[in-house]
């Protein structure tokens, strides 16, 4: 196997699988691009609030997203323990980065659930239905890596994973630092340029 | 761990590694910086910020890609076929923008013409708010709002089951109009919906709709109106302003016993 995996027969000279998840993660940006730019064509249209000024929290949010930045650096970690053949290593790492995402997704589920009391439905005005639909589907990417990160440490526990098969563990890091840049780009236009959209006659003071 | 030797020598280091999760975490500290100044400050984001957040988020996005998902150092046609695909969607999204905004006159026109402030704590009930004792006998509630804010001055109010209720609104507002609409249990919401839809001309209430019990009309700042009608069985029973926006707050309870 070991043999078979170091030839793998390729008509780019370009490793296949690796070539996939490239492609995947090329279109997974027209996923998420559609659904930014929704959120931007949206963005100032809602009639009724809550408006993103109103219930927005940035340094709560800034907070996840130094979670997140962390738990990519874990994965390298994880990556380069894979490559030293350091099995210890690669399960504490990759658990270190599911831990971190798991973080991420509570900090979620808290802002989540304080929207919705505060009136912000998926229903109720434009901001909420491009907002949760963006962050959602964002949400839904990290807590299949999550999974993903989770079954690679069992095979990693169980020894599966070393140089030979660095590939594995490469692939579920390309999609999660992929899920990381995808945050990048929505904290940068959802939160500190977006976060601070007002609705019409806001109280003095803002919030 | 930190002292583990690549096999494969173009990757990065450890240390090299760490200083990009340093500087990664730099860039997000020096946005929030530029950003945090502007917190509890109504208005608009200063717009000579937006093109400098947007720039430092590329700069993260790109030292992920080419050292995190080592693009630096991998084949180019990786790449190729990522850039490819981001570009794709910029693209799109430009073009999505492009069209709303080209065929949808001014962006922000209608929503500035339209929109309806919004009042925090409002899907929480009022506790502090009176209630009007029960009577047996015919009732008769004058029921205000609390100044300019979109909430009744009255949290409930009771009823014997087949009594004739009067119920008088007085809005004591310089600028907003409103109306009080009885509805079934549990309807304010969905009532509220379907009159923003039945518009203006029919004061914001659905028209035949069987969870409307009673409605006034939609009363201008300073008037007054009232309806009177027999109190239906036994339920705690809604009343509501139905202008758009104003049901998320200014709502209380009609129990009848």
């Amino acid at each position: 196997m070991a043999h078979a995996a170091e030839h793998e027969y390729t008509t780019t000279g370009l490793n296949h699988r690796k070539m996939l998840m490239w492609v995947f993660l090329g279109s997974d940006c027209l996923f998420f691009g559609s659904l930014i730019a929704t959120y931007m064509v949206y963005r100032g249209q809602s009639l009724v609030g809550p408006y993103p000024v109103d219930i927005i929290d940035v340094p709560l949010t800034t907070i996840s997203t130094f979670v997140l930045l962390m738990s990519s650096f874990a994965m390298v970690q994880a990556l380069a323990a894979t490559h030293a053949d350091n099995r210890k290593g690669i399960v504490n790492w990759l658990l270190a980065t599911a831990f971190l995402g798991a973080i991420f997704i509570g900090f979620q589920i808290y802002e989540f659930n304080a929207f919705k009391n505060e009136g912000l439905t998926l229903g109720g005005n434009l901001f909420g239905a491009s907002f949760f639909t963006l962050t959602g589907f964002h949400g839904a990417h990290v807590t299949l890596g999550i999974i993903w990160l989770v079954a690679m440490a069992i095979l990693g526990a169980k020894g599966r994973l070393g140089p030979k098969t660095a590939l594995d563990v490469e692939l579920v890091g390309l999609y999660w630092h992929f899920v990381d840049i995808v945050w990048i780009v929505i904290f940068t236009l959802l939160y500190l340029i977006g976060g601070f959209d007002v609705g019409p006659a806001a109280p003095p003071g803002g919030h | 761990m930190a002292h583990e030797t690549e096999h494969t020598s173009n990757h990065p280091t450890f240390n090299q590694y760490v200083l990009i999760a340093v500087i990664l975490f730099a860039i997000t500290i020096v946005e929030f910086v530029l950003i945090w100044e502007r917190a509890g400050i109504v208005g608009h984001l200063g717009a000579s910020k937006v093109p400098l957040l947007v720039a430092l988020s590329a700069v993260k996005f790109a030292i992920v890609i080419m050292y995190y998902m080592h693009l630096k150092f991998d084949p180019r046609f990786f790449g190729t076929v990522f850039i490819a695909g981001l570009a794709l969607a910029f693209l799109v999204g430009i073009a999505l923008i492009g069209l709303f905004v080209g065929f949808g006159g001014e962006p922000r026109g209608y929503a500035e013409a339209n929109a309806v402030p919004f009042v925090h704590g409002s899907s929480e009930p009022a506790e502090t708010k009176h209630e009007t004792p029960v009577v047996a006998g015919p009732v008769a509630v004058t029921i205000g709002a609390v100044g300019e804010s979109f909430t009744f001055d009255t949290g409930s109010f009771s009823a014997n089951s087949g009594v004739n209720v009067t119920v008088t609104f007085e809005n004591p507002s310089a600028n907003n109009q409103h109306n009080l609409v009885i509805v079934q249990p549990g309807t304010k919401d969905a009532v509220a919906t379907a009159g923003m839809a039945a518009g203006a001309d029919n004061n914001w209430v659905p028209p035949d709709d069987a969870r409307v019990i009673k409605s006034t009309a939609l009363i201008n700042p300073g008037g007054s109106g009232d309806v009177t009608f027999t109190a239906p069985s036994a339920g705690t029973y809604q009343f509501v302003c139905t202008f758009p926006g104003h049901n998320f707050t200014m709502f209380g309870d009609f129990i009848v016993q």
